[in-house]
């Protein structure tokens, strides 16, 4: 008879402990949820209807020969070129790594120097680069790859926005993308393809040298 | 037997406990004017199909069948649809840059190519909310006219 009653005590506490258990993980999920939340409504301030022509403009027309020389964003470019490397070799956690580096990049740049439409442009490319980061640091690597796409877009025209010091080479792989293309930024001049995994390491071609 | 008895009614007890514990509703009446609905053109089976297959958890307003009032399945739906309004919230479209809004749709596409969404444990209770091949085709095309028009 104590067995019995021993027993369904252990299982009443099991059950219980699952659910408080599930409970707690729900709980700490939010607050990761809320930190979403502040920084979608912190977009609704900067959304803005028709920017179009703004934001979208391709990389292409980024200006060649005359990108600024600023050092001011070399920890974000350094973060990203960490990602871009690990993909290439096909290394998701090295990538996760480089997202958590990324997303701490923009939380320290300092914008206070930014006005008018270049803090508008900053602020939208820095909100969608900023999700893909933090998808690149939680996901597995097609996904990875996938957000890095539109990262490496949001990055390039970052880099035509406000400029950098170092010498990067806009390359462009067109089996990406399911065969759409996509373009990434490197440190090197000789192709490493992040897209297609290490087997095709060197598809690609240079689109543009910039500095 | 006793024992079963006894574990029956503890589990009971439990059960009938935890459904005093309150979760937060996705419910409300109003569409706000940035409701993706509203700013794009939507061709009608298109929005059908997005309504049935995506607001419940991608929206502000849930439709909740009664089951889903039942805990622990309430806490499991909660956690499920603030994820997904994190991730895309439908009613707040008109909110995000052109920039975001293409880096959205493209996700939306990829999601649905790779049906990943809707998630299978939504369709499994959902059967209405599955895409056939050729309700996937037609939205896919269609977003990526919307994508390449922004």
């Amino acid at each position: 008879m104590k067995n019995l009653k021993v027993s369904t005590v252990i299982l009443a506490m099991a059950f219980i402990g699952l659910t408080t258990i599930s409970c707690k993980d729900a709980k700490k999920e939010s607050t990761n949820e809320d930190g979403h939340q502040m920084e979608a409504s912190h977009d609704n301030n900067n959304n803005h209807k028709d920017e179009g022509s703004v934001s979208d403009t391709p990389e292409v027309e980024a200006n060649a020969d005359n990108t600024q020389k600023s050092t001011a964003t070399t920890p974000i470019i350094d973060a990203y070129i960490q990602i871009k490397n690990a993909l290439t070799t096909d290394n998701k956690n090295e990538a996760a790594k480089g997202g958590t580096a990324l997303v701490a990049a923009f939380s320290e740049f300092d914008m206070s120097s930014l006005t008018g439409e270049t803090h508008k442009e900053y602020m939208e490319i820095v909100e969608s680069a900023k999700e893909h980061a933090e998808h690149i640091v939680k996901s597995p690597i097609d996904h990875q790859r996938e957000h890095f796409e539109v990262l490496s877009t949001d990055i390039n025209d970052l880099v035509a926005l406000l400029g950098t010091e170092k010498t990067l080479y806009q390359d462009f792989c067109p089996m990406a993308s399911n065969g759409k293309g996509a373009i990434w930024l490197s440190e090197v001049e000789e192709i490493k393809n992040p897209y297609m995994g290490s087997k095709m390491s060197t598809c690609g071609s240079i689109q543009k040298q910039i500095n | 037997m006793k024992v079963v008895k006894k574990i029956a009614l503890v589990l009971l007890i439990v059960f009938v406990g935890i459904q005093f514990i309150p979760t937060s509703r996705n419910q409300s009446d109003v569409v706000p004017a940035t409701d993706f609905m509203l700013v794009n053109k939507v061709p009608k089976p298109i929005t059908n199909k997005l309504q049935a297959s995506c607001y419940d958890c991608h929206s502000n307003n849930t439709k909740y069948p009664w089951y889903n009032k039942i805990q622990p399945v309430a806490w499991l739906l909660e956690d499920h649809i603030k994820e997904g309004k994190a991730e895309l919230n439908f009613n707040e479209w008109d909110d995000l840059s052109n920039r975001r809004k293409k880096s959205k749709l493209k996700s939306i596409i990829s999601q649905i190519e790779d049906g990943e969404m809707p998630l299978s444990s939504y369709t499994f209770i959902h059967r209405d909310a599955t895409f056939s091949d050729t309700e996937k085709q037609e939205i896919i095309k269609w977003m990526t006219q919307l994508k390449d028009s922004l």
